[in-house]
């Protein structure tokens, strides 16, 4: 049995030790906000937080979460009490279909909890999700946005 | 009934009070009709629905929409055409995606999209007509989103006018209940007469017993307060609070899953599997099926199928397309470019001028397959319930994919429900036809193989490596060019002949003037399966055309835009446009002193025309696009905010195809696999991209595709400026 901290709440999965986190989160967890593209760690579709950290799940043994504290995108925030990045997003008008925007969102998460006042190289660097739309601009601008929030 | 210019608007009272507006494109379709020789049964299957428009007694509006949301946010387009024409607030009216059902189907899109692009069916359209289920029934069972057509036809040519025909209902309501005057109008939601004002909703049930008037008249743009306004996309909360579901996400109690491992060859079958006992001993899994063209693992849990999938060992047999590489197939290309062509376009008489003394060019460009590689794998789900087949799936014409799997599970359209889902991507992978004889729905048949055969709800998701060997490509195009320069550097005549007809849309003519023009291509199919690829045709063949006017221009030492507008004449409106992008990035012809050159390149497609100048460097031999300016000129922008992210879309579409695309053919199939191999760009590699918007009063240009064909070549012509001129591609290979 693994156990992990999901969503801040202990739970327990009887799944094999190299099931991928991304499967035991979306089908064993019942939690879809979290995305399948590509299984290799390269889209970052699947991104989650682990003890804070941005983690591409699809790739990420869920042995290797026991005992940890995982955060999907379902903890971000809601319709009535947006995370500052998704208010961002609104303003921006950012997605298009908006399957990418879940990891998008995540690793943006991550990236301004270690970083507070990225430049745009430093968004470069961390930002490495793959859109197909092409919404990188606006990614990069709502992500500013918030930045300068928060440093006010 | 009112007829307009080309659609019956009808009108009567809504199931549960209010107004129902319906179009019935009953003109559109007679006219497809007769184009494909199409024989009528009767006229009950003439009459169209191409939307309900509910005007609800609480003075709310739904917009029935026939078309899918796949990114590009064209609901919302739609919503305030009719906010406009109606004359509502913004928070009244509401968006709703049709049913799959034929009431909604709208082969007046469809029409509109193939007469616009080449004035007459193509070949995949004849074979839709002609194929061996029901001619008429296949294309009254269009629900298309695609050609950037849902603004352009649906909204602008067809809701504008029940919009406006519903507003006069309601303003006649209220004259013929309330005995209001004739300076009667309307002001947001409500009819006005002096000091007398009334809400729709109030009108609505007086209005459904009047008749739709004869007379009505579209709203002046100085009365518009929605159209041209960046109104926010009603998608976008959704799917940013989690709340859309895209049909991967899709759940049904007791759903099982299915992975799937296709043969390996284009066309061949399965022949058998050779480690049965081992896959059926995995944990989890529940069956191994041979479907043909396909095995199928079913689990417990998607990953675990996936897990089976893997471990499968299969021999497939052998097949026409087993020794089939990039390699045969280019000779293959080129020999046919050698034998009989067929003749796209021709003007003056190339051979009176053959053999005339001045420079002769000449050019062969060649573009690969590409993949669509929408960020949401292929995937779907089938239940049944009774006695009805339920199938969820995102696709971009989903009346047309539940006619299908109707055909599939051998059962009746009416007892299949079609769920149609926001999709993580299109491009036009999920048209459901192809322009080769190829299935882009397979997918949508092995669910459905499978729900039938096991009887418990099914979710069957591609894996990326599937999806990437299993598509319906970009078709891979040779293309060769020659033209003689006259005493002044201008050709003499321009020849072109290229590979394929891109299913009826062939090799497109230069729109430069030019004296004596051929445009030829070798008439052959493609034996790898072929489909619509965001922006189609124009992909390749602006890279070609784009790239040779610029090698023209290189031999006569101009700068590549005086040069071509030299070829234009003034008026013309891709002279407008290159005019325009020039002074928007500030040209400048030749190496930057920090070893920048820019390029350029202009297109019309989808009755938008469109300029793009390319800021690039070359680094290790590798080229890195720094900025990217584009000009548009579109006639009515509907919403400038959307159309300028369709357009920087369209950009990193088309740049991701310039820059890496290639599927290579080994063996009958794909070698590429996933993001590693078929990487697309990211954050990092994006230009700058800068869009501006032209706008007139003409009827508006479509934007979902139209950034895609010019930024390879205008990427290529700023390469050429810097000593590589790229005639392959993909340019970092």
């Amino acid at each position: 049995m693994i156990s992990i901290n999901l969503n801040g709440r202990e739970q327990l999965f009887d799944v094999e030790d190299d099931m991928p986190l991304l499967w035991l989160i979306r089908e064993e967890a019942g939690l879809r906000g979290t995305k399948f593209g590509c299984g290799i760690a390269q889209c970052g579709a699947c991104t989650v937080h682990i003890d804070n950290q941005a983690v591409r799940s699809c790739m990420y043994p869920a042995v290797a979460a026991h005992g940890k504290q995982v955060n999907t995108v379902e903890t971000l925030g809601s319709k009535e009490a947006p995370h500052a990045l998704q208010a961002a997003w609104i303003k921006h008008q950012v997605p298009q279909c908006g399957y990418c925007q879940s990891g998008m969102m995540m690793a943006a998460a991550a990236l301004l909890k270690s970083t507070p006042n990225p430049s745009s190289d430093d968004i470069d660097t961390a930002m490495t999700n793959i859109c197909r739309c092409g919404t990188y601009s606006r990614v990069k601008a709502a992500i500013l946005d918030v930045a300068k929030e928060m440093s006010l | 009934m009112s007829l307009t210019r080309r659609m019956f608007v009808f009108g009567g009272a809504a199931i549960g009070g209010g107004l129902a507006l319906g179009v019935i494109g009953l003109g559109t379709h007679l006219a497809m009709h007769d184009r494909l020789g199409v024989q009528r049964e009767g006229n009950s299957k003439d009459t169209l629905l191409n939307l309900w428009l509910r005007i609800n007694k609480d003075n709310t509006v739904t917009l029935l929409s026939p078309h899918t949301e796949l990114g590009q946010g064209a609901g919302t387009g739609l919503t305030q055409i009719v906010a406009d024409e109606l004359d509502l607030n913004w928070q009244q009216i509401k968006l709703e995606l049709a049913p799959a059902t034929s009431e909604f189907s709208n082969g007046g899109v469809f029409e509109g999209f193939v007469g616009e692009m080449i004035g007459k069916p193509p070949a995949w359209a004849e074979h839709i007509a002609s194929n061996a289920f029901n001619r008429l029934a296949d294309l009254l069972n269009m629900q298309m989103t695609g050609g950037s057509a849902s603004i352009r036809f649906t909204g602008w040519q067809v809701m504008r006018e029940a919009a406006a025909a519903a507003r006069q209902m309601l303003i006649n309501a209220a004259i013929d209940k309330y005995g209001a005057s004739i300076n009667t109008t309307t002001d947001a939601g409500f009819v006005v007469d002096g000091d007398s004002r009334w809400s729709y909703g109030e009108l609505v049930e007086h209005a459904a017993t009047l008749d739709v008037p004869d007379n009505y008249t579209l709203r002046a743009k100085g009365e518009r307060k929605f159209i041209g306004k960046a109104m926010p996309r009603h998608d976008l909360p959704d799917k940013i609070f989690l709340e859309t579901q895209y049909s991967i996400d899709r759940h049904v109690e007791g759903m099982r899953y299915a992975a799937i491992a296709h043969s390996g060859v284009f066309g061949a079958n399965v022949a058998t599997i050779n480690n049965l006992a081992e896959i059926t001993s995995m944990r989890g899994v529940l069956g191994v099926e041979n479907m043909g063209l396909s095995v199928a693992v079913i689990a417990n849990n998607p990953w675990r199928a996936e897990q089976a999938v893997k471990a499968l060992k299969i021999t497939a047999v052998s097949h026409q397309n087993s020794d089939l590489s990039s390699a045969s197939i280019e000779t293959f290309q080129r020999e046919s470019l050698q034998g009989k062509l067929s003749d796209a376009h021709s003007v003056g008489d190339i051979a009176s001028v053959l053999g005339g003394s001045g420079e002769t060019v000449e050019a062969e460009f060649w573009v690969p397959y590409l993949a669509h590689a929408t960020m949401e794998p292929m995937n779907a789900s089938a239940w049944l319930e009774g006695d009805k087949l339920h199938v969820a799936a995102g696709v971009q014409n989903p009346l047309y994919a539940r006619v299908h799997a109707a055909k599939i599970a051998n059962m009746d359209v009416e007892d299949v429900v079609f769920h149609a889902h926001s999709m993580g991507g299109g491009f036009g992978r999920r048209v459901g036809f192809s322009m080769s004889e190829d299935n882009p729905l397979m997918w949508i048949d092995e669910v459905v193989t499978l729900v039938k055969k096991y009887q418990f709800p099914i979710k069957l998701t591609w894996s990326r490596e599937a999806d990437t060997r299993q598509d319906v490509y970009r078709p891979a195009v040779l293309a060769k060019f020659s033209a003689q320069l006259d005493e002044h550097a201008k050709p003499r005549y321009w020849q072109s002949a290229s590979y394929g007809s891109e299913g009826g849309a062939p090799a497109s003519m230069p729109p430069y003037n030019v004296d004596n023009i051929k445009v030829q291509f070798a008439n052959h199919p493609s034996p790898i399966p072929i489909g619509f690829w965001r922006s189609v045709e124009n992909s390749q063949h602006a890279f070609f055309n784009e790239s040779f006017i610029d090698i023209l221009a290189e031999k006569a030492q101009a700068d590549p835009i005086k040069y071509r507008l030299a070829l234009l004449d003034k008026n013309d409106g891709h002279a407008k446009c290159l005019k325009e992008v020039a002074q928007l990035c500030n040209w400048q012809y030749g190496v930057s002193a920090d070893g920048k050159a820019m390029g350029v390149a202009v297109q019309k497609s989808f009755g938008t025309m469109v300029a793009t100048v390319a800021e690039v460097s070359l680094q290790n031999n590798q080229a890195r696009v720094h900025r990217v300016w584009i000009v548009t000129d579109s006639g009515v922008v509907v919403n400038p905010d959307s159309a300028i992210a369709q357009v920087e879309g369209g950009v990193l579409f088309g740049l991701t195809a310039a820059l890496y695309g290639r599927c290579d053919i080994e063996n009958g199939g794909v070698k590429q696999s996933n993001f590693h191999d078929y990487p697309i760009i990211k954050m990092a590699e994006a230009p700058i991209v800068e869009v501006k918007l032209l706008e007139s009063a003409n009827e508006p240009g479509g934007f979902g595709e139209v950034g895609v064909p010019t930024i390879a070549p205008a990427v290529a012509n700023a390469l050429a400026i810097l000593g590589k001129r790229p005639m392959r591609l993909p340019i970092n290979a």
